[in-house]
């Protein structure tokens, strides 16, 4: 397994106050990581740091051995549209746009045109189990089938790393359970890298190993053997 | 709860006589559950036995109480390796990941490891619960449920107790 | 609670006070422009009555001694000279507004104007005309305007008796002008034009961060607050900066009063002091628009109708439906009806045309929606950039939002595009013949009192004043109802450039200018040949003397002094193609003028309002724009959204507006006066691409805000 992005001991302040103190994290190919930390403990911090949003006062982010802390904005930009994909807690669709055209945002934003990225999108409806759902609004759609969209919106481009902020902070167990269950599957199927900051245990099991993030630093227990 | 392992813990802080053992032991873990002096006794002459414990100037006079245990090297190593080894993540383990804690505490040793070890192996069993619940059936994914929901609960309080490690180590080193 | 409500709106942290700048703000340029209007009208009411007092009607009776009293016009450099001959029958005979006292034989006052043209001009060109002794200014009581150019010029009882339009008048003293229904009812649909994007404006600003107040009301409720108090709260909030910025409205009133004063919007301007509010005025926007506030405050609750829990989430409104283009296509049919079916009196037409007008305006605004909605649809179906699309279902989502803030704009551009249209294509039709053709030369003078002959000396002294080309007695046909010119003259009188005789005449028919009407003069056109001997034209009377000059001003006004020294009873002076035309035209411009205002001050304010609506789309969807941002969506997608469901839709309306303000402009020329639109000049094309040039920076004012609420800190901190 090679290494295929990696955070070598990232610094990061907001003004006087440090959120991260030397962080360090390397991610395989095709592993799913989840960072777990109690609230404030620089885990969101360090998922920024790594799409390349924030860029580390000091430190360096390393993607497929690109120096990802030393690109421009525009870089970065382009990187997490094209190369990263994206969920977060809640509130990620565009309230305009119905569902399958949400989907479709990504590959819209990187110039595929309109109906191939439409029928792409609707392959993934029934995929996700919301078939019919395609034509409705993002107000129209349950919390569950929204972040199930947003799944959808994250991994249609075929991403090499998801970042998953909290994807399930906003659901009752079950549907985020859910939700984590075709998150995980379609990643696997995929071959794709998935960074998941969550602060709980049950949604951390789904990962392939976990790390804790404390006081702005990582602790990566030794991986047990099983 | 492995009263042998607590006791020897106890006695790896200072040699003590097995009445202040007993009353150490009730004060932090017997919680209305006192050991009888008969099992203390027994578990020292096992200990003894063993060789993990040694007893040291006996007092003048006749009764149990006249003598004070020492920890061997023997002893001392059991107690470092039960600290360190996590324990198996099955539910209702509260009472031993407590006694360890507060041990560890009592000993100077670092008690956050321990949670984080404790941590890493119920999330290594929480994965293969997962495991099991998204291959299964749903007969297997209910059971499995039932243990992810205990371990998280195990978590949980492995997160707290972790957060207040501090305040913890000055009320049991008063 | 009203207290409460005070230290909200004042003390209620940074946002608060922001917002209440921002709305006083708005209602201190809503209020000022009010003020203006109301000012305007009282102007315009006082520059009537003192127009009026000009034209004195015949009066007797009381015990005052009658006043001989004759108004005529005259000219100078194109510009209207009134001149009143007066003069006293006896001592206690009332004396003209504006002078101390009734100027007798030989003696005139002039107007503060006039009396810059006299001390400025040769005395063969202008001061000739008033023989006699210069008493005194005409002060502004007796003035229409600071520029009227105006002499009040004392006579004999005969001499003042015997002019044209004479009359005895017993009082002088200003009567109210009677009500100008006409120039009112255009003064309110122009002030509609321009006070709709203002009351859009003021609604707008007082919507901005609705969703922050909100949800502080909502919080307010929670904690156990009645619905009664939060309308107190809101009401006293928006009440607060009404009376603020109501206040500053009216010290940019009377700031920009007197350059205000100065822009001439009937074609002259006003005194300062005409634009004065009365005291009714005064209390209605003083008290009418922080009432007007607070009510649209409690209007815009009852909207949101705040829950404990706060708003509901948000749903797509029902769409818009095609009836809405009912009222405007009603309009147009009734315009159209106007040209087939016209009405033989002129209010007959204006009862036709001024409803299809207002029809026309509230369909305007009545199916704006409807067609954002279908555009929006059509702009949507066929994007394939993410930002159109965004935009485009924004706007068919809520259409009514989208075109809330440009139904001003397309408002004010409609009414001076109507304006603008048909005082252009009124002014290309009417206006000063070109400079340098022979009619611009051509000075003629008709005669009141018929002139049995024109004495030869006269010939000689116009003929000496340099620049002259020609002189001609033209005599006048006795039978005027026989389809003639209406002029006589001997074929050797015919100077060369104004055409030439029928072959072997030797009396013909001219008109009595020698050019027609609305025609220009031609060396090429052929005159008929009259009826007449050469003995019997010398019998009949002069009707006019047409004076061919060079066409500079200098020659034009030195014939023109000549002949009102030689004939000294004409009711309108001796005048060139365009002296009539050109005031008429002065006044027309003043509207012209009045409309670039217009649509200056509505764009610019369009503006406003839509940048506030785009604030509050931006707000309201901060957390996907942000989170899109994360993903890597490049600020400038965002951007172009912001453009696109603000800038189209306004530029889309401009063009339909102007659109059918020129259509409106055509039909009512054509059902009016048979005139066909001329396109407006680009003087106009330029105002306009200069108010939306404006509107659009203060659309991309708000495009760094874009940038800083959708940063990765936003992201962070919810």
């Amino acid at each position: 397994m090679s290494v295929v992005i990696e955070a070598r001991d990232v610094e990061f302040s907001f003004g006087q106050t440090p959120a991260l103190r030397g962080a360090s994290l390397a991610v395989d190919a095709g592993e799913i990581v989840a960072v777990m930390g109690p609230s404030g403990s620089g885990k969101s911090t360090l998922l920024h740091c790594l799409a390349g949003i924030l860029v580390p006062d000091s430190g360096e982010i390393l993607f497929d051995g690109a120096k990802v802390h030393a690109m421009a904005e525009t870089e970065r930009s382009s990187l997490r549209r094209d190369r990263f994909g994206f969920v977060f807690q809640f509130g990620q669709l565009v309230p305009e746009l119905t569902a399958a055209e949400n989907v479709a945002l990504p590959m819209l934003l990187s110039g595929v045109r309109r109906t191939e990225a439409l029928r792409r999108a609707y392959t993934w409806f029934e995929r996700l189990g919301l078939d019919g759902m395609q034509q409705r609004r993002s107000g129209e759609l349950s919390g569950g089938q929204a972040q199930r969209v947003a799944l959808a919106r994250g991994l249609v481009a075929e991403p090499q790393v998801l970042f998953a902020d909290e994807p399930t902070g906003a659901l009752d167990s079950l549907t985020g359970e859910q939700v984590m269950d075709l998150l995980v599957g379609a990643a696997r199927e995929q071959g794709t890298t998935v960074i998941l900051v969550t602060h709980e245990a049950r949604i951390a099991a789904y990962a392939d190993r976990e790390v804790m993030v404390r006081d702005g630093r990582v602790n990566a227990p030794d991986r047990i053997a099983s | 709860m492995s009263v042998p392992l607590t006791l020897l813990g106890l006695l790896e802080r200072e040699p003590s006589h097995g009445y202040d053992l007993k009353r150490d032991y009730d004060a932090f873990f017997g919680r209305g559950k006192p050991l009888p002096f008969g099992q203390v006794y027994s578990t020292l002459s096992r200990l003894a036995r063993d060789g993990k414990v040694v007893i040291s100037d006996v007092a003048p006079g006749s009764g149990p109480d006249r003598k004070r245990y020492i920890i061997t090297d023997v002893g001392a190593t059991e107690v470092e390796q039960w600290l360190t080894q996590p324990v198996d993540p099955e539910p209702h383990l509260q009472t031993v990941l407590f006694a360890k804690v507060v041990l560890a505490l009592m000993l100077d040793r670092p008690a956050a490891e321990y949670l984080d070890t404790q941590r890493s192996a119920h999330l290594h069993r929480m994965r293969e619960l997962t495991e099991i619940k998204r291959a299964g059936s749903l007969v297997d994914a209910l059971l499995a449920d039932h243990g992810l929901y205990h371990l998280e609960a195990d978590l949980r309080w492995i997160e707290m107790t972790g957060a207040r490690l501090d305040a913890l180590r000055k009320e049991v080193r008063r | 609670m009203i207290r409460f409500g005070l230290r909200l709106a004042v003390a209620g942290g940074r946002e608060a006070l922001t917002r209440l700048i921002v709305i006083a703000a708005a209602v201190a340029v809503g209020s000022g422009l009010l003020l203006t209007t109301l000012a305007g009208v009282n102007a315009v009411d006082a520059q009537l009555t003192r127009y009026a007092s000009v034209y004195p009607s015949a009066s007797t009776g009381g015990d005052a001694d009658p006043l001989w009293w004759s108004t005529r016009n005259d000219y100078f450099h194109g510009e209207q000279i009134i001149r009143i001959d007066v003069a006293a029958t006896g001592s206690n005979a009332p004396t003209p507004a504006g002078i101390p006292t009734t100027p007798g034989p030989g003696e005139f006052y002039a107007s503060p104007a006039l009396r810059e043209l006299l001390a400025a001009h040769p005395a063969d060109q202008l001061s000739d005309r008033y023989p006699g002794r210069d008493v005194g200014t005409v002060a502004p009581a007796g003035l229409t305007s600071p520029n009227t150019l105006l002499a009040i010029v004392g006579g004999t009882p005969d001499s003042v008796g015997k002019l044209p339009d004479a009359r005895q008048v017993s009082d002088v003293g200003d009567k109210p002008a009677l009500p100008e229904t006409a120039v009112n009812l255009i003064l309110g649909v122009i002030a509609g034009g321009l006070l709709f994007p203002v009351l859009i404006f003021i609604g707008t600003a007082t919507r901005l961060s609705a969703a922050r107040r909100e949800q502080r009301f909502a919080a307010m409720r929670l904690v156990g607050a009645t619905p009664r108090q939060i309308s107190t709260v809101a009401a006293v909030e928006a009440a607060a900066a009404a009376v603020a910025g109501t206040a500053v409205g009216f010290g940019l009133f009377y700031a920009f009063r007197d350059p205000l004063a100065g822009i001439p919007f009937t074609g002259m301007p006003f005194f300062p002091s005409d634009m004065s509010l009365g005291v009714l005025d005064v209390l209605l926007v003083a008290l009418g628009v922080p009432a007007g506030a607070a009510l649209a405050a409690q209007v815009s609750l009852r909207r949101v109708r705040i829950s404990p829990l706060g708003v509901t989430r948000r749903v797509t409104p029902r769409a818009p439906r095609a009836y809405r283009l009912i009222p405007i296509l009603l309009g147009v049919a009734v315009l159209f009806f106007a040209i087939s079916f016209r009405p033989a009196t002129s209010d007959g037409q204006a009862a036709v045309f001024l409803p299809g007008l207002l029809l026309i305006m509230l369909g305007l605004i009545f199916a704006g929606p409807w067609l954002t909605m279908v555009g929006a649809r059509v702009m949507a179906r066929y994007a394939s950039r993410p930002a159109t699309l965004i935009a485009a279902r924004r706007l068919a989502d809520n259409p009514k939002a989208g075109f809330r803030a440009i139904s001003g704009i397309m408002l004010a551009l409609f009414v001076t595009s109507v304006a603008v249209g048909v005082i252009t294509t009124i002014i290309d039709n009417r206006g000063p013949a070109p400079i340098g053709s022979t009619d611009a030369g051509t000075v003629t003078t008709v005669f009141d009192e018929k002139v049995p002959s024109v004495p030869d000396p006269l010939f000689a002294e116009l003929r000496a004043i340099s620049g002259v080309r020609s002189a001609t007695a033209v005599r006048e046909d006795p039978d005027i109802m026989n389809g003639g010119e209406g002029g006589l003259i001997a074929c050797t009188d015919l100077p060369s450039a104004y055409g030439r005789c029928a072959d072997g005449a030797s009396v013909i028919e001219v008109p009595i200018g020698l050019s027609r009407w609305r025609e220009s003069a031609s060396p090429a056109t052929v005159w008929p040949a009259a009826s007449f001997t050469l003995d019997e034209l010398q019998r009949l009377p002069v009707g006019a003397m047409v004076v061919g000059t060079d066409g500079s001003a200098a020659a034009v006004e030195r014939v023109r002094t000549v002949l009102e020294v030689a004939f000294p009873s004409f009711w309108v002076g001796p005048n060139v193609p365009g002296d009539f035309e050109s005031d008429f035209a002065d006044t027309l411009r003043g509207w012209e003028q009045l409309a670039n205002v217009i649509i200056i001050a509505s764009l610019a304010l369009g503006g406003c309002s839509l940048a506030v609506s785009v604030i509050g789309g931006l707000t309201e969807r901060r957390r996907p724009f942000s989170l899109l941002r994360l993903s890597g969506a490049p600020v400038r997608v965002l951007r172009r959204v912001v453009a696109l469901e603000s800038a189209v839709p306004m530029l889309a309306v401009a063009a339909v507006a102007i659109g059918m303000g020129l259509l409106a402009a055509h039909l009512f020329l054509r059902a009016q006066m048979g005139y066909t639109l001329v396109a407006p000049q680009p003087g106009f094309y330029v105002i306009v691409v200069v108010g939306l040039a404006a509107c659009l920076a203060v659309i991309a004012s708000t495009l760094p805000l874009l940038e800083r609420i959708t940063g990765p800190e936003t992201a962070r901190s919810e």
